[in-house]
């Protein structure tokens, strides 16, 4: 197994960074009066381990025997939903976003169900079950609304834990009933702790320290992602003296590429082959917002200053109409037509001004 | 148009509000010009029954109106300064000398005139007889150049050294030529062909009324029995002058020829059990699908194709009801018809032919087997394999999925539109017999006007013979824009014409809302296609320009049109979202098709070449997203126990850190790595298909397809059989596998749509309740029926080996 999960920290104890944070949640889940919560985040910064660390505070190690459970949903127009449903004696996750459009109903469903059964279990040590609710920022509006009077409602048989990366897209009456916990991204300073106590678990030997500053400016906070590196690393050379290469991920590779395309030249025939390379990404699976981040990230490494600052104000503006919008392909290539259209006038250095009287 | 802007603003960050602003700004400054323009030139429609002199004084008047209007002259500036120097409708058309001044010549039209469109210049020259033709050849007498002409068509003048004319020399062309009219403008060759057409035209009218007076005389003598002969001045026109001979058939010739030939050998193919394919490689068939347009004479060519060859016709069309059964018992396809006995094998039918005891089953109109049909085409397609009489089908479109089992056992006839010199000489002689007197060049309007459909002309005829023996231009005009055919365009006709260089020209007359219509043939792929195609076009607005000036314009249209489709998909979004806003339709058209045609518009390369229109990506991308995000989905919740990651992060860490584990040693170590990969698998519980995703989802280098090459067949065969072989922690079942019962959900989002809920699903909800009725059986429990089932083939096994020993 990999180390990043063999070695996930199960308690909150064993946690090493946020140790505040920590404390709090210790004695949130000690005091018996444990709120509706909602953990914000980057990726990779530990919401989940913490999660999962807090219910083990509260259950005992009970919450650590999981089952996957399909429920099948048939909705009115006759589309049969699969929904997975990750649970223990104590508590059970879901994340509603499979389910696209049909999120609000399967929500109140499922919550109704565990709201209306008691604990069965006398020996727990909480008569509420928790229910977490991943990736609750793409919860359509509806969803959010049937969720606010559930939370009142049901707060003896049940408390929630929302998970997501970005409070932004939740809606205010959801947030004023949770208690706020931002785990932010660990310091260099705390993944470097982290990256050893691996090391020395995973019997890898000492951890050189340029290796392990090449390992977190890489994974800019993203913790997940250092331990993933440096096994990588590992693997690729056990003694990590030559100090590899950090080895890109296929995705961010082909991103650069895309990126190079760009720089490269502005013509449409290079839009269309650089729409065929998006799409290519799109189709794979990588979010349309990661795509958009990475390119622009290294554009702008490669073009002179005072463009910089317009292809991200574009980028950004680009990224918001793809979370409007249905197509992601039309935004993203409208940003790149962009791009190269603030790049050539640029690189020629022809000032329209009039330009725009002509249209 | 007010909660147009007000969404689409209040969903757009602040440039693109500025655009939509603006661009509303300028349609509405455009859309009032246009409307100037098409009052004043309207006022020369109104008056259908102008002569030619009335008809000039209006066009002069016209002229002095745009002059008189300070209106019109700022359109036509701002014009002048979007496509260099034009001014529309700035020049009149002369009066003619004689009003078919231009008969005999034929004319091309290239590029862009200043003041006419193209429709329009076509229209002059038609109106004065002339005669249009797409492309140059050497019968060409004059090419019309304007701006900016096509390359090819300059080639082809240079080549066949043909005069060309300018606008100017065009109009004076007209104001200056005697014409044919007196003789004297004609050659002696052009005369001659027009004394031999109208001849033939005579002739044909006098074998026609030969013929109906030998039908009433046959009624007299009580020749054709049963088949009443019914006087000819009671049929409608289309009956009564329905071809009786194959030369009478407009149009199509080879197909009909191919058709009766067919007919002719169907009894030595039949002998031959259909073995010998014949000159065309019909006779391989038993049945014949004939495909087409309506109204261009499927059904008439079929019937008569038949009589000719000696069958009896026997028509099943869309009155009869043609379902399953029908279609299996009540078709005579044993060939047992007593007809020919009856009648004492001396009979004649109307047409003259002897009735045999050979019959011919037509299927007309077969897509419109249906609703009450159901199994009718698959019943007729059975009938077809061994049916030992002729069939012929007849449809509208041969690629229409519900013609697909008919498809294999024809063999396909498709039909064209013949285009208006086919049907003229045929509909002249008809107007020559009904002795109404309608010049060529009205008829070539009135056939071109409804798409070449021969039954329309003729019902459109019959109607004005009620009241007019004559037709001018203007009245053929008007009642063929009457008649017009309102055919659905498909997406690549549209976007030829919204991305061609002519709809957003300056001398172009379409308004804001004849473009906005174009996006209404097909409101769900016009867009798709803009944005797959919008790119491939010589953009017409920086043809002036050249060097780096005219690639950074090109970059700036691009950029409007780009920002443009971008807005476009957020007012999508609003459609199509929860609150479903189709009031915005418009607004939809506007910014997704409209606009980014108006900025990129111009010459494309068409069908051919590398930048050819195409299909939209965008459907097959998105498809291939959601079945690989659907197994991504599956890969992600079998992880679920030991990875926290959702799906995105799956594919964002896991993939990358997990491919030098269970892909990458197959790839340079071959078999003897299998065990290693299997043993990775089963601590993230990813099954053999799971494997296969996780090499689909790959990118670069990763891609599927180069590290499927790098892995031996025989390592995946290995693989596959050892993964097989072995038992696997599995951390859950699929919830179909236990044959859960769908909870059924109530409300939310269901579709508007009453096609939404598909009737064959009644069936599919009585399996449920039957299950639901004993969920504790024993037997509907797939895991328990596999242990036992696995048990009992175990034993059997064993009885087996026992039984040899």
């Amino acid at each position: 197994m990999l180390w990043v999960d063999d070695y996930r920290p199960k308690t909150l104890d064993e946690l090493h960074y946020h140790v505040h944070l920590s404390q709090r949640l210790k004695s949130l889940a000690a005091s018996g009066d444990f709120p509706h919560m909602l953990f914000y985040g980057p990726s990779g910064a530990g919401k989940k381990t913490r999660i999962a660390a807090t219910l083990n505070e509260l259950f005992g190690s009970g919450v650590e025997k999981l089952k996957i459970d399909q429920r099948v949903f048939l909705t009115p127009s006759r589309k049969k939903l699969d929904v997975n449903v990750v649970q223990s004696n104590y508590h059970i996750e879901l994340t509603p976003s499979e389910v696209g459009n049909y999120d609000r109903v399967v929500i109140q469903e499922i919550l109704k169900e565990i709201a209306q059964t008691q604990q069965v279990d006398v020996s727990a040590r909480h008569r509420f079950k928790v229910v977490i609710i991943n990736e609750a920022d793409s919860l359509s509006r509806d969803a959010q609304a049937a969720l606010r009077r559930t939370m009142e409602k049901y707060m003896t048989n049940l408390r929630i834990i929302l998970c997501v990366n970005s409070t932004s897209r939740l809606i205010a009456p959801i947030k004023s009933r949770c208690l706020l916990i931002r785990v932010a991204a660990p310091s260099q300073g705390d993944m470097l702790t982290v990256l050893n106590h691996v090391a020395k678990r995973a019997g890898a030997g000492s951890l050189p320290e340029d290796v392990a500053d090449e390992i977190i400016t890489d994974a800019n906070g993203n913790m997940r992602k250092a331990i993933l590196v440096f096994e990588a690393m590992k693997m690729q050379s056990p003694d990590l003296s030559s100090s590899p290469p950090i080895a890109k991920p296929d995705w961010e590779t082909y991103c650069y590429k895309v990126a190079d395309m760009i720089i490269q030249e502005q013509t449409p025939q290079r839009v269309m082959e650089v729409r065929a390379k998006l799409y290519e990404l799109l189709s794979h699976c990588i979010p349309a917002t990661i795509v958009l981040k990475t390119i622009a990230d290294r554009v702008v490494q490669k073009v002179d200053e005072s463009l910089k600052a317009d292809i991200m104000h574009w980028a950004a503006i680009y990224e918001n109409r793809m979370r409007l919008g249905n197509k992601k392909i039309y935004h993203l290539e409208a940003w790149v037509v962009k791009v190269m259209s603030l790049y050539k006038q640029f690189f020629l250095g022809i000032e329209l001004g009039d330009f725009d009287d002509l249209i | 148009m007010a909660p147009a802007k007000k969404s689409a603003a209040k969903a757009n960050a602040e440039p693109s509000k500025h655009n939509i602003m603006s661009f509303f700004g300028s349609a509405q400054s455009q859309g009032a010009a246009t409307g100037s323009k098409t009052g004043n030139r309207s006022q020369s429609e109104v008056k259908p029954k102008a002569t030619l002199t009335k008809v000039t004084k209006v066009e002069s008047d016209d002229e002095q109106g745009g002059k008189a209007t300070p209106k019109f002259n700022w359109a036509a500036a701002k014009a002048a300064r979007l496509a260099g120097p034009s001014n529309p409708g700035s020049k009149a058309v002369p009066p003619a000398a004689v009003s078919d001044c231009l008969a005999g010549l034929s004319f091309v039209f290239t590029g862009e005139l200043s003041s006419f469109s193209r429709e329009e210049s076509i229209d002059i020259a038609k109106r004065f007889c002339g005669r249009v033709v797409g492309q140059p050849s050497s019968k060409t007498d004059y090419v019309v150049l304007g701006d900016s002409a096509g390359p090819s068509k300059l080639a082809a003048i240079k080549k066949h050294n043909l005069k060309t004319l300018s606008e100017d020399e065009f109009l004076n062309l007209i104001a200056t030529r005697k014409g044919p009219g007196n003789g004297k403008g004609l050659t002696e060759k052009e005369k001659k062909k027009r004394d031999k057409e109208e001849k033939a035209i005579r002739d044909s009218a006098k074998e026609m009324e030969a013929r109906e007076k030998k039908a009433v005389r046959g009624e007299g003598s009580g020749v054709a029995r049963g088949a009443k002969t019914i006087d000819p001045k009671m049929q409608l026109w289309t009956d009564r002058y329905a071809p009786q001979t194959l030369k009478e058939v407009c149009g199509n010739k080879g197909q009909v020829e191919k058709l009766q030939q067919w007919l002719n050998d169907w009894s030595g193919s039949l002998k031959a059990n259909f073995k010998k394919p014949g000159k065309n490689g019909m006779n391989n068939f038993r049945g014949v699908m004939i495909t087409g347009p309506p109204g261009i004479g499927k059904t008439t060519s079929a019937h008569l194709c038949a009589k000719l060859a000696g069958f009896t016709p026997i028509e099943l069309n869309a009155s009869d009801a043609r379902s399953k059964k029908l279609v299996e018992n009540s078709t005579n396809i044993q060939n047992t018809s007593l007809d020919g006995w009856m009648g004492g094998g001396e009979q004649t039918n109307a047409a003259g032919v002897v009735i045999t005891d050979k019959s011919c089953l037509i299927m007309d109109e077969v897509d419109g087997m249906s609703a009450g049909d159901r199994g009718g085409v698959g019943a007729l397609a059975a009938l077809i394999r061994k049916t030992q009489v002729p069939i012929i089908c007849i449809a509208n479109d041969r690629s229409a999925p519900k013609m697909k089992p008919l498809v294999n056992g024809t063999f396909g006839l498709p039909f064209r539109k013949p285009d208006a010199a086919q049907i003229r000489s045929r509909i002249m002689t008809i107007v020559f017999k009904e002795k109404m007197q309608i010049p060529a060049n009205v008829v070539d309007e009135l056939i071109t006007g409804v798409g070449s459909d021969i039954r329309q002309v003729l019902n459109m005829l019959s109607t004005w013979k009620l009241h007019n023996d004559t037709m001018d231009y203007e009245e053929g005009k008007m009642l063929a824009k009457a008649n017009e055919k309102y055919s659905v365009l498909t997406p690549f006709n549209v976007i030829q014409k919204i991305l061609g260089p002519y709809m957003f020209s300056a001398t172009s007359r379409d308004t804001l809302s004849d473009k906005i219509e174009l996006y209404f043939h097909d409101y769900s792929f016009v867009p798709l296609f803009i944005q797959e195609n919008y790119l491939k076009t010589n953009p017409s607005r920086v043809r002036d320009l050249d060097g780096p000036r005219k690639a950074l314009k090109q970059l700036k249209l691009m950029e409007k049109a780009s920002e443009s489709l971008s807005d476009g998909d957020l007012v999508d979004s609003l459609i199509h979202g929860p609150e479903q806003h189709w009031t915005l339709m418009p607004t939809h058209a506007v910014l997704s098709t409209v606009r980014p045609s108006s900025f990129l518009y111009g010459p494309g390369s068409g069908y051919g070449g590398p930048n050819a229109m195409t299909f939209p990506q965008w459907l097959g991308q998105n498809s291939k997203q959601n079945k690989l995000s659907r197994a991504l989905g599956d890969v992600q919740i079998r992880m679920r126990l030991k990875v926290s990651g959702d799906k995105s992060e799956i594919r964002l860490s896991y993939l990358p850190a997990m491919f030098p584990l269970i892909v990458k040693p197959l790839m340079e170590q071959g078999s003897s790595a299998v065990d290693d990969v299997i043993q990775e698998m089963d601590d993230y519980y990813i099954s053999r298909e799971d494997w296969d995703t996780v090499v689909e989802l790959g990118l670069g280098e990763q891609k599927d397809e180069v590290v499927l090459k790098k892995i031996a067949t025989a390592t995946k065969t290995a693989l596959t059989r050892k993964y097989n072989s072995r038992d696997h922690p599995i951390p859950f079942h699929k919830a179909q596998d236990l044959g859960k019962v769908p909870k059924k959900l109530p409300g939310g989002p269901a579709p508007d749509l009453e096609e939404a809920f598909d009737l064959d699903d009644a069936v599919d909800d009585a399996d449920d309740e039957k299950k639901a009725v004993d969920p504790d059986d024993i037997k509907l429990d797939r895991l328990i029926q596999d242990a036992s089932k696995r048990k009992a083939a175990a034993t059997k096994g064993k009885g087996a080996a026992k039984g040899k020993k």
